[in-house]
């Protein structure tokens, strides 16, 4: 079954009277369960409205899209609120990490939200379980200024797995960080991806970065410019 | 559920939210993360708690007062004694012809040389009733008293000492009564060592702890009826004459002073409750020494009394009671019809009426307004009550605005934290949350700033009242009903400062929130 599957989508902003921004003309796309996809593409071509989209923060102004087998398109805002919740992790470029909450109460911070509601103690093992997955155990306690920017987007992909989602959206995971800590930031996505199956949609405009992918696509004018299946990680 | 259209309107949606089984669940952890929010900005969760607490403990201030004020005005007209007569011997604007307040006197001032009239107006001045020609027996203790050497009638007693004790019971005894205390009166110099001090002694009963409404037993208690009857040497000090014997507020039970070279054994203090009327020195009710009257009978060998005090049942039949005690006397005294009363029967309404009258004028004035009392008693109840409604009205609009103050901290305090906290509440949409656990969040957290602001202002409200009680002798009433109140409105303070910020935060675009820096 595909993860993802989006056809024809379209999403034009108006800004005003004849003011249209066609930031999605048509697009079409379809990632497989089990998936490392990185979407490439200059900033203007729409990757982030697709981000948004198929992030359910956003809706299409026309198409379909389907997560899961489900058509989640045109979903009111709570039950997109709920898919976000217990179908998609998101890891952002800057990490938006809660400055005052430590660590755990960070990667606990999804589960205060949607339908299932864990307790206190269920909560906390869980959020130490998905620290654990980013080997961050020891870093549990630690409020986000005492962490390095890579131990601070580790704790961010952890909050991203603590709800257990099936889809990892990830928005220029490692443009604030260095090569090297980035690199093992997108080490980890691979891993996850290849041990838990966790499908994973990369945005980024690094070709560098893309290459972490199992596949890749070019966005242009809001479009899928051209796909190559992505070499694996190597470099 | 996933699938079904949910019903139009905002009411519906909030009915089929509030109808949801995990309502619960989602109360708890809005409580739980409202909380956490709340103890990571300390110093503004601090500031806004002030904020409210002050306005909510002026309110609760104010209604302490206002209850405090209330209650003290019921219980001062109480005390002021409206349901308090008077019988004294003798009858003295019946025997000297001069009127008390004449009605013929306006006309001669004209007349008046200034130095006349000041003679003239100091006479009128001096109290009537006092006139007591020998004020000090204990001076010739050594030889026969003067009762024994001039009889009743020159032993201080007036030529008119017409009361008997007989007479007191009889009084007791009349259906309207509820009270009635013998009184003897003497001015006399109390000694406690070297210090001495010339107060006025009243013998009375023990019932007059119970007519005077404004005497508070400050220490010990008032002479028993065992003493009464057994003519013992105990004393009851006022306040004032502690004052000056054994010091400022000492306690002087236990202790003994000597009146007319006879050892007395302080048993109590009375002091005054009323605070329209403190003892002060020479007011005759504090600065007093109170004995048994059947102690002054014995020491100084008397045996009539120069007043009885007596109290009506109902204050509104005190006119009525009058009567009957003036026609019970006569009858006693065996007064013709063409004879004047050998007695004075006054009551606090009769006086206060009768002052510049002739008294014909005012007997027959008070004789026929039955409802004297309770006019009165109404009137000075009615203005009383308006000026502490004033003062109460003050307070209350104070409170009002600091109430609205606090509010307003609140909710701009909030409106801040939105603004601030844009990011998060980005991040917390993207993870899930949903417009109404946004909005929850940040209405929670309002609620709970007013619910805590509610009870520091409460508790600080109580304080202040008795920190005004202590510094001001202003009675304060402190109310559980008061307290509920001022906390329920720092609830709904909450609430209503909350609305226009969690309303905002829960209308944010997770995308704009998000990209916003």
């Amino acid at each position: 079954m595909d993860a993802i599957e989006v056809r024809d989508l379209v999403k034009t902003y108006v800004l005003g009277e004849d003011h249209r921004v066609e930031a999605l003309r048509g697009l079409s796309l379809s990632v497989e369960e089990g998936d490392f996809l990185s979407v490439l593409g200059p900033s203007g071509s729409g990757k982030s409205t697709l981000m948004h989209i198929l992030g359910c923060l956003d809706q299409p102004t026309s198409g379909e899209y389907r997560l899961m087998g489900r058509d989640v398109s045109r979903l009111d805002n709570d039950e997109r609120a709920r898919i976000r919740n217990e179908e998609i992790g998101f890891v952002f470029q800057s990490f938006h990490l809660l400055a005052r909450a430590s660590a755990l109460e960070n990667v606990e911070l999804p589960m205060l939200y949607g339908t299932r509601r864990p307790g206190r103690v269920e909560r906390r093992q869980q959020a130490a379980e998905a620290l654990a997955a980013v080997r961050l155990s020891d870093r549990a306690a630690h409020a986000p200024s005492q962490l390095s920017g890579g131990q601070q987007q580790r704790v961010a992909i952890a909050r991203a797995l603590a709800n257990r989602p099936r889809l990892l959206l990830a928005d220029e995971p490692t443009g604030n960080l260095d090569t090297q800590t980035g690199g093992e930031i997108l080490d980890t996505f691979a891993r996850l991806n290849s041990e838990r199956g966790l499908t994973v949609v990369m945005i980024t405009h690094d070709r560098q970065v893309a290459q972490y992918a199992s596949r890749s696509v070019e966005l242009r004018d809001g479009r899928i410019l051209e796909e190559n299946a992505g070499e694996s990680s190597g470099c | 559920m996933p699938n079904r259209k949910p019903p139009a309107g905002r009411f519906s949606r909030l009915l089929r939210r509030l109808s949801r089984p995990e309502l619960v669940i989602e109360r708890r952890t809005a409580g739980e993360t409202a909380l956490q929010s709340l103890r990571r900005y300390p110093l503004r969760t601090a500031l806004t708690l002030i904020g409210l607490a002050f306005g909510v403990a002026a309110l609760m201030a104010t209604i302490a007062l206002g209850r405090g004020a209330q209650a003290a005005i019921s219980e001062q007209v109480q005390a002021a004694g409206l349901n308090v007569i008077q019988v004294t011997a003798g009858n003295y604007r019946a025997r000297g012809e001069r009127p008390i307040g004449g009605i013929d006197a306006p006309i001669r001032h004209g007349r008046l040389l200034p130095s006349e009239m000041l003679r003239k107006l100091w006479r009128r001045l001096e109290p009537v009733a006092r006139a007591h020609p020998e004020n000090d027996p204990m001076e010739k203790h050594d030889h026969p008293t003067a009762a024994e050497r001039l009889g009743d009638s020159a032993a201080g007693l007036g030529a008119a000492a017409t009361l008997t004790r007989d007479d007191a019971d009889a009084l007791g005894a009349l259906a309207g009564v509820a009270q009635a205390a013998p009184g003897v009166h003497e001015s006399v110099r109390v000694f406690r060592g070297e210090r001495r001090w010339f107060t006025r002694l009243h013998g009375t009963a023990v019932d007059l702890v119970q007519i005077r409404r404004s005497f508070a037993i400050q220490h010990g208690r008032f002479f028993s009826a065992r003493e009464l009857r057994r003519a013992e040497q105990v004393a009851v000090l006022g306040s004032v004459a502690r004052d000056q014997l054994f010091g400022q507020e000492e306690d002087p039970v236990g202790r003994e002073v000597t009146i007319w070279n006879q050892t007395f054994e302080v048993v109590g203090v009375v002091a005054s409750s009323n605070w329209l009327n403190p003892g002060v020195p020479g007011d005759d009710e504090f600065d007093a020494v109170y004995t048994p009257f059947t102690t002054v009978h014995r020491l100084l060998n008397l045996t009539n009394l120069n007043t009885i005090t007596v109290t009506a049942a109902s204050s509104g039949r005190v006119t009525e009671v009058a009567r009957e005690i003036t026609e019970l006397l006569r009858e006693r005294h065996g007064i013709g019809e063409a004879q004047a009363d050998d007695f004075t029967v006054s009551t606090q309404a009769s006086e206060v009426l009768g002052k510049g009258l002739h008294p014909k004028v005012a007997q027959t004035l008070a004789g026929n307004i039955p409802n004297l009392e309770r006019t009165t008693l109404r009137q000075l109840a009615a203005t009383l009550e308006q000026s502490s409604r004033t003062m109460s009205a003050l307070l209350l609009s104070i409170a009002l605005v600091s109430l609205l103050v606090g509010a307003i901290g609140i909710s701009n305090v909030m409106l801040l934290s939105v603004r601030e906290r844009i990011r998060e509440i980005g991040l917390r949409m993207a993870v899930g949350a949903r417009t109404g656990d946004v909005g929850s969040q940040f209405l929670t957290e309002s609620v709970l700033l007013g619910a805590a602001g509610g009870l520091f202002g409460v508790a600080l409200g109580a304080a202040a009242a008795l920190l005004v009680q202590d510094a001001f002798g202003l009675r304060v009433e402190i109310s559980a009903g008061a307290g509920g109140l001022a906390f329920v409105v720092a609830l709904a303070t909450g609430v209503v400062a909350g609305l226009v910020p969690a309303r905002r935060a829960a209308r944010l675009d997770p995308i704009v929130a998000l990209g916003s820096e």
